[in-house]
């Protein structure tokens, strides 16, 4: 997480050589944060295809929109609102065009790995805890950021947290009595 | 305290009933199985994360943006001569050079026996442009009623889905108003005329996706 996060002032050196048209700059952005994004939208979009064209899609957002970007809230969160709204977007595409319904979800049985039974316990618990456990938990977000990506109160990511993970212990415990 | 099985909800949002939680768990099967899950869960999750190589990704995004650039770079005499002019004057001046070129093209290269076709493929006659204004008009007063349905339900939700909804709607908003403008100043171009009704379906598609959603 440290080594992926960017400084206040190199957040300002690269955005700001990236207006002046210096790809290398945007490259660093791009190197710091693609493969956290590409986890992020794999895991809203469930395939990676398109979980690359979330990413793509988002980078030349945030190139487009450099221009008046406010450093206030941090170049990192707005970049990931950034992706989100193009996973969203994706999702939303996609879902038009779906012609065949979605595969049943796998039970979770008591012989699971921990990992594998976790897996298919988010894809039951409410969409927003999910996001901040993924956020929190798998990416390494700190609350703070979580909530500037988010856009929600810090207290409420915390609770959305905990929601996530008694969610989690009520199904993976179900499944092991 | 004396604590029990009914307690552990709560120690584990209150960190400080945890040392209560970890000593009633080494009595207790299950608690102690809910106390294992709850750190387990934390220590598994990095695990969850998908990992794989795009050498492929950055070259492709490096390309469009190398397109956009060039496509933004000041051609021509001003750009050689680095003249710095305003971006409405710019627009005028391409406005009127792609008249020009435009007459040019049409006065000399086309073919004389497809004048009909072309006009009507690129700018609209006064017939069409009253169909298109009413048919703007219907999607307007399609788009408020969505909009006045879909506004307290959105505005009041801090759902990462409404949050995006409400900042997809904005931006669709802002290009709509954008391609007004210039429409304002060009009713009879047909593809500018496309695009606009193109942002408003867009528009009016997503109201409709935010209000089955709430439904």
């Amino acid at each position: 997480m440290a080594a992926a996060r960017l400084t206040a002032r190199s957040d300002a050196d690269l955005i700001q050589a990236s207006k002046r048209g210096d790809l290398s700059a945007f490259e660093e952005i791009y190197a710091a944060h693609a493969g956290r994004m590409k986890s992020i939208a794999f895991h809203l979009l469930a395939d990676r295809a398109d979980a690359e064209d979330a990413v793509q899609e988002a980078f030349l957002k945030i190139y487009r929109a450099a221009g008046a970007i406010q450093f206030d809230s941090g170049l990192a969160s707005w970049i990931y609102r950034i992706l989100l709204n193009c996973c969203y977007d994706t999702g939303r595409k996609r879902k038009r065009q779906a012609e065949t319904p979605l595969a049943a979800e796998p039970a979770i049985t008591n012989n699971l790995p921990v990992q594998v039974a976790i897996r298919i316990a988010l894809g039951r618990i409410h969409p927003q805890y999910r996001m901040v456990f993924w956020l929190f938990e798998v990416e390494g977000f700190r609350h703070s950021e979580v909530a500037a990506i988010l856009e929600i109160p810090e207290g409420t990511s915390k609770k959305w947290l905990f929601e996530a993970k008694r969610e989690l212990k009520r199904l993976l415990t179900e499944s092991r009595a | 305290m004396t604590f029990d099985c009914k307690d552990l909800e709560r120690a584990l949002a209150v960190p400080e009933l945890l040392p209560d939680a970890r000593e009633h768990a080494k009595v207790c099967d299950a608690c102690r199985r809910e106390l294992w899950l709850w750190s387990e869960m934390s220590t598994v999750a990095p695990d969850l994360r998908e990992d794989w190589e795009t050498p492929e990704l950055w070259p492709k995004i490096r390309q469009s943006l190398a397109a956009q650039q060039k496509a933004a770079k000041p051609h021509g005499l001003g750009g050689r001569l680095g003249w710095r002019g305003d971006w409405r004057m710019l627009a005028g001046l391409a406005a009127v050079l792609a008249i020009a070129v435009s007459v040019f093209v049409v006065t000399y290269s086309r073919p004389a026996a497809a004048p009909a076709v072309r006009q009507d493929s690129d700018f609209l006659t006064e017939q069409t442009l009253k169909e298109v204004e009413k048919t703007e008009a219907a999607y307007r007063a399609s788009i408020d009623k969505l909009s006045r349905l879909v506004q307290p339900k959105l505005s009041a939700s801090e759902n990462p889905v409404a949050i995006a909804d409400r900042e997809k709607l904005m931006g669709l908003d802002s290009e709509i108003s954008n391609v007004r403008a210039t429409v304002a100043h060009n009713k009879f171009n047909a593809q500018l005329q496309t695009d606009l009704a193109s942002l408003y379906r867009d528009k009016q598609d997503t109201l409709k996706e935010i209000l089955q959603r709430a439904q």
